[in-house]
């Protein structure tokens, strides 16, 4: 029941960040080139995830996740779900120039997932880890 | 001896059995696991929508709170349940009419919950993210009370709580989520902005 449960969420947001990543302008985080693609994904994913889990086997009995495992099983899955995310968006994205629009404001981890907007994940981490080598030198 | 207002419990399981597809759909939305996971991935959805890097960090606040809020209420059920557990689940009780009405939706909607009744737990939990998010957006904070009202009325359907139980759960969740959302959190700070820091630096947020 856990790892269901964890592979639930996981897919789950999985779906909830490409839906979102359209509205946040997160093009970093995205999987898709196509907005329509990207928007089906998401909803397919949400969906899916939903109608595996309650379909595949009787959910309503006496089970051992409780309360507090849950919380930790979700939030589990949904910074593994964006991490993998991430991974995934960089890899496919990986022939977009990471320098490109580079944000000129701040140090880049103060400003999270707004690095997002115009790199990816991966992208934004080598760029962040570079500049502050910079900066030492 | 059963708490006050039981005889709702009485007529809302009495409908249990009578249409086999409300039943079913109640039992999804009674489930431990459909409403709480859409709960948290409307948290999720408003912790990454804002497009504006400083609207999104008002919001990721109030997501912040609301999730702290979720937490206390259910350390605060749990008080409530070490110090006084006033009855047990109404298919439990000597009653016979309500034991074997409740008896049978529990069998039919749900299973047969053995932890203790008043407050419910659930009711409790959706109430407060309701209340937390109410306060950060107030359309989607509309939505999740639905959602919150659903669970709970799909769990006294199942006859697994008194409707004082709910009763007990709002106002509880309610009111701890405006004491976390309100007065607590403000207090706490730097922490809810070192919080922040952290998870801009890990890409969170």
């Amino acid at each position: 029941m856990a790892l269901d449960y964890f592979v639930l969420v996981f897919v789950a947001s999985m779906g909830v960040y490409q839906i979102v990543a359209i509205y946040a302008k997160l093009d970093g985080m995205c999987l898709f080139k196509q907005r329509p693609l990207q928007y089906f994904f998401g909803v397919l994913a949400i969906v899916g995830a939903f109608g595996w889990f309650f379909t595949t086997e009787e959910r309503n009995i006496q089970h051992t996740v409780e309360g507090s495992q849950q919380l930790g099983l979700f939030l589990g899955a949904i910074v593994a779900s964006w991490v993998v995310t991430g991974i995934l968006a960089s890899i496919i994205q990986a022939k977009v120039d990471s320098t490109a629009n580079a944000p000129t404001e701040g140090k880049q981890y103060k400003l999270g997932i707004e690095n997002l907007k115009t790199r990816t994940l991966l992208g934004a981490i080598f760029s962040s880890l570079q500049k502050e080598r910079k900066d030492k030198v | 001896m059963p708490p006050p207002l039981s005889g709702w419990t009485i007529w809302i399981t009495g409908f249990v059995g009578k249409a086999p597809a409300l039943d079913e759909f109640m039992s999804f939305l009674a489930s431990d696991f459909f409403i709480p996971v859409l709960i948290c991935l409307i948290m999720l959805t408003l912790w990454l929508s804002q497009s504006d890097r400083f609207k999104r960090e008002k919001i990721q606040r109030a997501v912040m709170n609301t999730a702290v809020a979720i937490g206390i209420s259910t350390l605060g059920v749990h008080i409530v349940n070490t110090f006084w557990d006033p009855w047990p689940r109404p298919f439990l009780v000597d009653d016979p009419t309500i034991l074997e009405s409740a008896r049978h939706a529990a069998q039919t909607v749900f299973y047969f919950a053995h932890d203790p009744s008043f407050p419910s737990n659930a009711t409790t939990i959706a109430f407060a993210a309701a209340t937390g998010i109410f306060l950060g957006n107030r359309k989607v904070g509309i939505l999740v009370y639905v959602l919150a009202t659903c669970w709970a009325m799909a769990r006294l359907y199942a006859g697994i709580h008194f409707f004082v139980d709910i009763l007990a759960g709002v106002a509880l969740g309610v009111l701890i989520a405006l004491f976390i959302c309100k007065v607590f959190m403000p207090r706490m700070e730097p922490f809810p902005s070192w919080a922040m820091n952290l998870f801009r630096f890990l890409y969170l947020a």
